[in-house]
């Protein structure tokens, strides 16, 4: 039981992210979280080549330090983003947002770290090439 | 020079910075004024950058094209390279991204004619000598207007008649009547092209 309190404490106090730019039309550009038993694992980003999105890190307020690096550039390039926005830092106060943006680069499969004090979250990023003109469906 | 900045931004998806074409205020025919619209392919948009942050003035800013094979930046323009979408990043010169548009590029169906009022100029056209009208070309992918400079080619059946001058601009062409005569003109971009027949009368 004590094992089990602990996963779930360390999962908690990992990095969490949030969504800051909405979708494209005819491409895709989200982010859902992975959740088991124990909590939130990681995030499943799924971006069309070409498409930017930007997210936000928070632990406990804003992400301090925060450092991304992606697996394979060549397929999900990642960015530090200057949100101008306040966010509350718990009971520190507020303070400027921590944002970065990802960018699809090529189809591909790849996985984003973020850390923050020494804390680590991870992204598994999906690169889909855009689609072809008539090729979508609702099923979307 | 006066710079449209109402109404025809394109603004970013972190609501921090747009792109405005470089267009001026009084010219109701700029292509350009139409940056919402995807670009022609082939087509040069010629942005204007400016960000809106609290507490400061705008930074330093760069853009730079997650797709180049489809909008490249060449000198601070964007180049329309091939049919797709494309996210302009907007960054300050360390990198740090400000905000980003995703930016459509659309192939060219046809291409329509029009005075510099926006007035639909098509079939013929009749000129008193001396008189001159200044032609407006825009570019089309189906339904929808696209925006951008392309290199059009302009030709003219009968220079005698007709002379056809650039003013400026690099779409459009002022049109001077010399003489009485017949002429046409053709404006072509690859396969699509608009056909102007222009009598000029004493």
């Amino acid at each position: 039981m004590k094992h089990v309190l602990l996963l779930v404490a360390l999962a908690a106090c990992n990095p969490t992210l949030t969504v800051q730019s909405p979708q494209p039309p005819g491409r895709i550009a989200r982010m859902d979280p992975v959740r088991t038993f124990w909590g939130l694992q990681r995030y499943r980003l799924e971006l069309s080549r070409g498409v930017a999105i930007a997210l936000t890190c928070d632990l406990d307020g804003p992400c301090e330090h925060m450092q991304v690096v992606s697996d394979d550039p060549a397929i999900a390039e990642v960015r530090p983003a200057s949100l101008g926005v306040l966010q509350q830092g718990g009971l520190d106060g507020e303070q400027t947002s921590a944002a970065l943006v990802v960018v699809g680069k090529a189809p591909g499969a790849t996985r984003l770290h973020v850390r923050s004090k020494g804390k680590e979250r991870d992204v598994v990023v999906t690169v889909v090439a855009p689609p072809e003109p008539g090729a979508l469906t609702a099923a979307r | 020079m006066a710079v449209l900045l109402g109404g025809c931004a394109m603004g970013g998806a972190m609501h921090q910075a747009t792109l405005v074409g470089q267009c001026a205020e009084t010219d109701a025919a700029c292509s350009r004024r139409h940056p919402l619209a995807p670009l022609a392919v082939g087509a040069r948009f010629h942005p204007d950058v400016s960000a809106e942050i609290a507490g400061t003035s705008t930074p330093s800013l760069r853009l730079e094209s997650a797709a180049p094979d489809i909008l490249s930046v060449e000198a601070g323009d964007l180049v329309a390279r091939k049919a797709g979408a494309a996210a302009v990043l907007i960054s300050t010169d360390d990198g740090s991204v400000v905000d980003f548009v995703h930016v459509w590029v659309a192939p060219v169906t046809h291409i329509t004619l029009a005075k510099r009022d926006g007035e639909r100029v098509s079939g013929s056209l009749g000129l008193a000598v001396g008189e001159d009208v200044t032609i407006d070309p825009a570019l089309w992918s189906g339904a929808q207007r696209l925006s951008g400079d392309e290199d059009l080619t302009w030709t003219v059946s009968d220079d005698r008649a007709l002379a056809v001058l650039r003013d400026g601009s690099a779409g459009r062409r002022r049109l001077k009547a010399r003489a009485p005569g017949h002429s046409t003109i053709t404006v072509a971009l690859g396969d699509s092209k608009a056909i102007l027949d222009v009598e000029v009368v004493p």
